[in-house]
């Protein structure tokens, strides 16, 4: 059934727990549906991305984002879901992702600053907050939005992404929905709707930037910061634009 | 001048289950929605939204669902339809979630709504249409649907499942 998105992105998720892991292919949309259906209102076929998620709780397992694994690059939009008050500042100053999952199944062990927030802000990296575990459980629904409120209180509400982690199709919610959902996170109306549409389409450019500027990143290390700084106003303008 | 404010929301039943259609009616949904509103509102949310709150129009075909509620309180209802999970009635449980169309002042603005949604779903199945009689069904009930002072509170259209 449609529930009226046109752009999806398919999640992996990797865990470090164990010691030596690799990054798995991303399975190929083409491989998922045979035929894509169409979004509601116009003719064009639903966009399907790919996503990697990692779950880091000690810094060496941040090496991974730097090697030069030909996989990782396969993927379009990377997130990274830090478990510390340490790698949430690594992940929000130094590390080359574009989303910042939050924790809401739990009580976070650590309050948000305001320093490596406002970093983030600046460079483009987008928090994420997911609402099917608040749709399933009760006490899941009140650390969703605690830990969604005292993150508002932090940046503002900018930046801010809202995901479902659906395994079912029963457990989506259509994009008013899921903005109405903003409303309870305590974000403004207008706020709310941005987090559905443009802030998810400025972290899809911005993954897509990311791309693009990886191959020349790794050989050549003096023009490294002037390439940088060139794929910030690409996000820039194509946030104007998009 | 005073008047009671309210907001019309219409929602969309989606479920996975075509059994589901059969068992949609005005008080499994209404209390449905309640339900959800206590658990995630609690008793002053669900209190609030009570006040005129009814369901105003149903269509078991399609699963469009019209509520009413008052306008100072219509916030915490439509925060809490993302959280309804399940339909009852007749001691029979059917997963299924709402999806929040438009939300109106008045009823006359979420028909208007409502005939031009059911205009593009009919021209979605105009296009996945299979059978030259389905076709030609659906082509005619997309010409002859419009809003008139007697009509009743939807577009004209075929049952295509």
């Amino acid at each position: 059934f449609s529930v009226g998105y046109s752009a999806v992105a398919v999640n992996h998720v990797i865990d470090f727990k164990e010691k030596k892991q690799e990054i798995i292919k991303p399975v190929s949309p083409s491989e998922l549906f045979p035929s894509l259906p169409v979004v509601q209102g116009t003719s064009k076929r639903i966009k399907v991305l790919t996503r990697l998620t990692l779950v880091i709780s000690d810094p060496s397992h941040c090496n991974l984002l730097r090697s030069t694994s030909p996989n990782i690059r396969l993927y379009d939009i990377i997130a990274v879901f830090p478990k510390t008050e340490k790698l949430f500042h690594i992940a929000c100053t130094t590390l080359d992702v574009d989303l910042v999952c939050i924790n809401v199944t739990e009580k976070l062990p650590f309050y948000f600053r305001r320093p490596p927030v406002n970093v983030a802000i600046d460079r483009g990296i987008y928090f994420e907050l997911l609402y099917t575990p608040a749709i399933k459980d009760s006490t899941m629904r009140r650390y969703t939005i605690s830990n969604a409120i005292s993150l508002m209180q932090i940046c503002k509400g900018k930046n801010i992404v809202v995901s479902s982690a659906a395994e079912r199709p029963l457990e989506l919610r259509g994009p008013y929905d899921v903005a109405n959902l903003g409303l309870l996170f305590g974000l403004s109306e207008g706020e709310a709707k941005a987090a559905v549409s443009t802030n998810c389409r400025a972290a899809m450019l911005h993954g897509e930037t990311r791309k693009s500027a990886c191959g020349i990143v790794y050989t050549l290390k003096k023009p490294r910061k002037v390439e940088e700084e060139e794929t910030l106003p690409a996000c820039k303008k194509a946030k104007t634009q998009a | 001048m005073v008047r009671f404010k309210n907001r019309y929301v219409l929602c969309e039943v989606v479920s996975e289950d075509p059994r589901c259609r059969q068992c949609i009616e005005d008080r499994a949904v209404g209390l449905a929605v309640r339900d959800a509103i206590g658990r995630v509102h609690g008793d002053f949310g669900l209190a609030c939204c009570s006040i005129s709150f009814t369901v105003k129009y149903l269509n078991a075909y399609t699963g469009t669902v019209l509520l009413r509620c008052r306008k100072d309180s219509y916030r915490l209802l439509c925060s809490a339809l993302p959280f309804v999970r399940q339909l009852e009635s007749r001691n029979q449980r059917y997963p299924c979630f709402l999806n929040t169309l438009h939300v109106g002042g008045t009823i006359r603005t979420c028909q208007k709504f409502l005939i031009e949604y059911n205009r593009r779903q009919l021209l979605m199945l105009l296009q996945s249409c299979t059978n030259e009689d389905e076709r030609r069904c659906v082509q005619k009930s997309l010409l002859s649907c419009s809003l008139t002072e007697e009509q009743c509170l939807s577009g004209n259209e075929d049952d295509d499942d």
